[in-house]
């Protein structure tokens, strides 16, 4: 038998038997979202194929059970899909006179752990003094809504959060921020459409970099911005923010 | 992706306690976890174990992919196929990014001087033995090309470009016989289910 033509249908037992590299596997699912039949048949194939390791099962040494089921124990599972997904929630309009910024939302649970494992490389020797705060870092960054935006500032540098409704916190941390004078500080706010909560201060970068600071009391409709203060913090911002990160409600 | 048609193909026995643990699962029940582990980690294991081949790796593999099952139960969409196509098909994509990744090459020139361990075939009760019988004989009712197709992707882990240069057969061939091979083990299967 001789095919001539690339015919995509006859990429099904391979598809079921993940004998393709990522681009064909690409290339098929796409003929796949427009095809039910071949869909279907994909589907039968790969049932057929998930039925051959009946053949060959090997029990694997005990302790390994111990050690999924202690992990597992451990371990924040993910949310379901769902129509309204994690990301892409809107801006909203935010009634303050902001520098320009540019913001970017991204969500899901590969990117949080992406900046988990970032932040945690980057303020291990932190984190290893002060495990409470590492926990409420952890339980941010992994919250089934956590969500990552980062902007920048107009005068140099990025801020980035993840941030969960479902904590009511966010994790800050910043890079490159402009070093400030000898006395002044960033001071982090909350800011609601009805009043602004002073938030604590920006810890001092290390190489550019502050170690993440975790931000509670967060509410719906706020936006997290930084000012520059006197070291001593301010009851209200008494400038205009440097970066400011409108959040998904 | 769009959903699938419900029914698709006739779970295997006990195929629909599986889902309806992983239902537990997806809730954060661990003792349900630990079901799904006692029930699947034979297979996923022995799997794994004929992919990677490395034992050490194998251990790791199956311990990423339980732990997936574990983080992922919520996803699982009883519409789109079986629990046990799932699992298998999370578990196979694992061994095979593993051996295609090239670290298994690398780690297993590094453990050759580990003794090998041995393991214990599954101490199979009746009803997965038969199973695992229905598998072997549907198999066998393979043609021999159609057979070392199958199984060279499967447990070689190779990509069917790949298996046709082992085999010295034209592409085209080899995936249909995959297809074809496939299809006569889903009938071979589900008329003996």
């Amino acid at each position: 038998m001789r095919l001539r033509r690339e015919v995509p249908h006859t990429l099904a037992g391979a598809y079921a038997l993940d004998a393709l590299t990522d681009r064909d596997r690409a290339r098929f699912e796409r003929h796949l979202a427009g095809c039910d039949a071949c869909r279907q048949e994909a589907a039968s194939l790969r049932e057929a194929a998930a039925r051959l390791p009946a053949a060959s099962a090997v029990q694997p040494p005990g302790r390994l059970r111990e050690q999924v089921l202690a992990e597992a124990a451990r371990t924040r599972q993910q949310p379901p899909f769902t129509a309204d997904g994690l990301a892409g929630a809107g801006r909203r309009a935010y009634n303050w006179r902001a520098p320009r910024m540019a913001v970017a939302i991204a969500g899901g649970c590969m990117l949080v752990a992406l900046v988990l494992g970032g932040l945690f490389i980057s303020t291990q020797h932190r984190l290893s003094q002060d495990q409470a705060h590492s926990r409420s870092i952890a339980a941010v960054l992994n919250a089934p809504d956590a969500t990552i935006m980062s902007a920048r500032a107009a005068a140099g540098g990025t801020a980035t959060v993840v941030m969960s409704h479902r904590d009511h916190a966010l994790v800050l941390t910043t890079a490159r921020l402009p070093a400030l004078t000898a006395g002044r500080r960033y001071q982090v706010w909350l800011m609601g459409l009805h009043r602004v909560r002073a938030a604590g201060m920006l810890p001092a970068p290390r190489q550019g970099m502050t170690a993440p600071m975790v931000v509670s009391g967060l509410a719906p409709g706020d936006a997290v911005a930084l000012t520059v203060e006197s070291a001593g913090g301010a009851s209200s911002p008494s400038s205009a923010p440097v970066v400011m990160i409108v959040l998904p409600s | 992706m769009t959903e699938g048609q419900p029914g698709i193909w006739p779970p295997p026995a006990g195929g629909s306690d599986l889902a309806a643990l992983l239902a537990r699962v997806a809730r954060g029940d661990q003792a349900a976890f630990a079901m799904v582990y006692d029930r699947a980690a034979g297979q996923v294991f022995g799997l794994v174990l004929r992919v990677v081949r490395d034992p050490a790796q194998s251990e790791e593999v199956t311990q990423e992919v339980m732990l997936e099952v574990w983080r992922s139960a919520s996803r699982f969409d009883p519409h789109r196929g079986s629990a046990t196509a799932w699992l298998m098909t999370l578990a196979h994509r694992r061994a095979v990014d593993r051996v295609r990744s090239g670290l298994a090459a690398a780690q297993r020139e590094a453990r050759a001087a580990v003794a090998e361990t041995d393991y214990d075939v599954v101490a199979e009760e009746v009803e997965t033995r038969l199973d695992a019988q229905r598998v072997r004989r549907c198999l066998d009712s393979l043609t021999d090309l159609q057979r070392e197709s199958v199984t060279l992707a499967y447990y070689g882990g190779y990509t069917y470009r790949e298996v046709a240069g082992l085999l010295g057969v034209a592409v085209g061939t080899v995936k249909t016989r995959m297809r074809d091979g496939l299809i006569r083990l889903r009938d071979c299967l589900g008329a003996g289910a």
